[in-house]
């Protein structure tokens, strides 16, 4: 099958006094003719299957594109306020993947267009200007997913553990780097605290397990664990201090904050990664059909 | 004579020893034991009999609680809180009157002791009986006394030992980094080996259609096709 530019001039029908001249043994000619028109056509519409199959591949992975920016928008836009705790830990590297992921879906929208006006002009030099391309997009989106698969399982209970013992209310920082670290962890565990109704990482006794920061300026009478472990009223205080201090249920909240922390991060790790898999999937499909397509257009 | 002379002082000063031992409260109260602090029962029922007296809190070390000797006074400064553990190995607080431990306990609040909560007055050696924050983990012993005046009337049994917590340090934590999970590597390995296809896919593509050194010339790659004119019929017809 050849995709040629030139239709082949069946020259039998070419006119009429030479059609009139040869008479019966045009008949072969026309014969041949017609069988060459016939495969023309069966070859034709082999060609409008392939082009039809690569142009809807190209727009699934244009969709697929602007749906990957979204996602990666929405988790970069961090509406659970849980960056500071990823920052300190130095292993903000999800973060990264989906900074990636938003330029990725851009290249992959650009790209799919380029592939469509290839793929209807059947020109050669488009197409490979969009498999290079693509290619490097790839690459790009892999290390992506690679990057969030792996940083996601270094999100242990133990490293949060030790980070929020380690700088919830440090009071002396070394240096300025250290003093913005633990103002973002203090924030975000005051908040986490508050508005998830948790304690700690598994409970309340974290800080009665394991000595921390907090309990530097904060006596273990007084402070069993922070106050903001307590129930609160419409006011923000704790409906009863003595309750909280004592650990009466109802008075404080005994639960973990560890589900309130690594819900949205897995859910984020895994929806870029997974997300990013299935896209690379349909892409190599894609890719493979182009390649198979241009090997096949004739200059 | 001695031991004659020792029991009648006995009766003499009316001391009771009654048969309850101070105990912790119950599991579902989570700050039972801390670092400083720990929750006793109140012993509601055990008083009755005194009404008059006050009720006293013994808090004492081993050898304080072999040494006691029942005598002792709240506002004497050999058993203040401050002076505890160092140079005194028993001290007394939380006195209340008889009647706070009064019969039958109420049904739905919870009476507890709390050993150890106040801590403004921990350095204060005016006030004595302070309840402040326990200094080590102990162990401590503890039991009540009640005293109408400054005679004693009546006393519990010691407690079992009591041993707070100790906390350890953050970095005793154990492993903090994390497994590779089966996702990530199903990720990697399927990726890696599908980018490794297509480049092979691109480098076949480019060479078969390129000579890119060594390439088999297939007859029907052929661009130039066979075209059947009038002319070469036309010929042997000519010719017949």
């Amino acid at each position: 099958m050849k995709i040629g530019k030139a239709r082949k001039n069946i020259s039998c029908f070419g006119s009429a006094e030479l059609m009139r001249e040869r008479g019966k043994n045009c008949l072969p000619a026309l014969y041949l003719s017609l069988h060459e028109g016939l495969k023309m056509a069966k070859t034709d519409n082999g060609i409008r299957i392939c082009q039809g199959l690569l142009i809807l591949g190209n727009v699934v992975i244009g969709m697929c594109g602007i749906a990957l920016t979204a996602e990666c928008i929405f988790f970069v836009s961090d509406p659970h306020g849980l960056y500071p705790l990823l920052e300190a830990t130095e292993n903000n590297d999800i973060y990264a993947a989906a900074w990636i992921g938003i330029f990725v879906g851009f290249a992959l929208l650009a790209l799919s267009i380029l592939g469509i006006v290839g793929v209807m002009k059947s020109s050669k030099t488009l197409l490979l200007v969009y498999i290079i391309l693509m290619l490097i997009t790839y690459a790009f989106e892999m290390a992506s997913c690679i990057t969030a698969a792996t940083h996601r399982d270094f999100l242990t209970p133990n490293l949060f553990l030790k980070q929020m013992l380690e700088r919830y209310m440090k009071s002396d920082t070394d240096n300025n780097n250290d003093k913005q670290m633990t103002e973002g962890v203090t924030k975000t565990w005051d908040n986490l605290m508050l508005q998830n109704q948790c304690c700690g990482v598994h409970g309340p006794l974290d800080w009665q397990e394991y000595t921390s920061a907090f309990r530097m300026t904060h006596n273990d009478a007084d402070y069993p664990w922070p106050h903001n472990c307590c129930v609160m009223n419409t006011r923000s205080e704790p409906i009863n201090l003595d309750g909280c201090k004592l650990g009466v249920p109802g008075f404080y909240n005994s639960n973990g904050c560890y589900d309130a922390i690594s819900g949205p991060l897995n859910r984020q790790a895994w929806g870029v990664a997974w997300f990013g898999f299935a896209i690379l999937c349909w892409t190599f499909c894609v890719l493979l059909g182009t390649m198979f397509y241009w090997s096949r257009i004739a200059y | 004579m001695h031991p004659l002379l020792l029991l009648l002082l006995a009766t003499a000063h009316g001391l009771d020893k009654l048969s309850y031992k101070p105990t912790l409260v119950g599991g579902n109260v989570e700050g039972r034991m801390t670092g400083s602090t720990f929750v006793l029962e109140q012993p509601r029922c055990v008083f009755d009999s005194y009404s008059t007296a006050n009720i006293w809190l013994v808090v004492a070390t081993r050898e304080g609680m072999d040494a006691f000797n029942d005598s002792a006074q709240p506002g004497m400064p050999e058993w203040s809180f401050q002076r505890f553990p160092t140079n005194t190995s028993a001290y007394l607080t939380l006195g209340a009157m008889q009647y706070h431990y009064g019969c039958p306990k109420p049904d739905r609040e919870l009476t507890v002791l709390r050993v150890g909560s106040e801590t403004d007055c921990a350095d204060n050696i005016s006030v004595p009986n302070c309840n402040g924050p326990l200094p080590g983990p102990g162990p401590y012993w503890v039991k009540f006394l009640a005293l109408n005046g400054s005679e004693p009337t009546a006393t519990t049994e010691w407690s079992g030992p009591i041993t707070l917590k100790t906390a350890r340090e953050p970095q005793s934590i154990p492993g903090t980094g994390g497994a590779r999970s089966g996702a990530m590597i199903a990720i990697t390995a399927i990726l890696s080996v599908l980018l490794a296809i297509l480049l092979a896919a691109l480098l076949a593509t480019l060479c078969s259609s390129e000579a890119c050194g060594v390439g088999s010339f297939r007859p029907d790659a052929a661009s130039i096709r066979r075209y059947n004119t009038h002319h070469v019929y036309d010929q042997p017809a000519a010719r017949l």
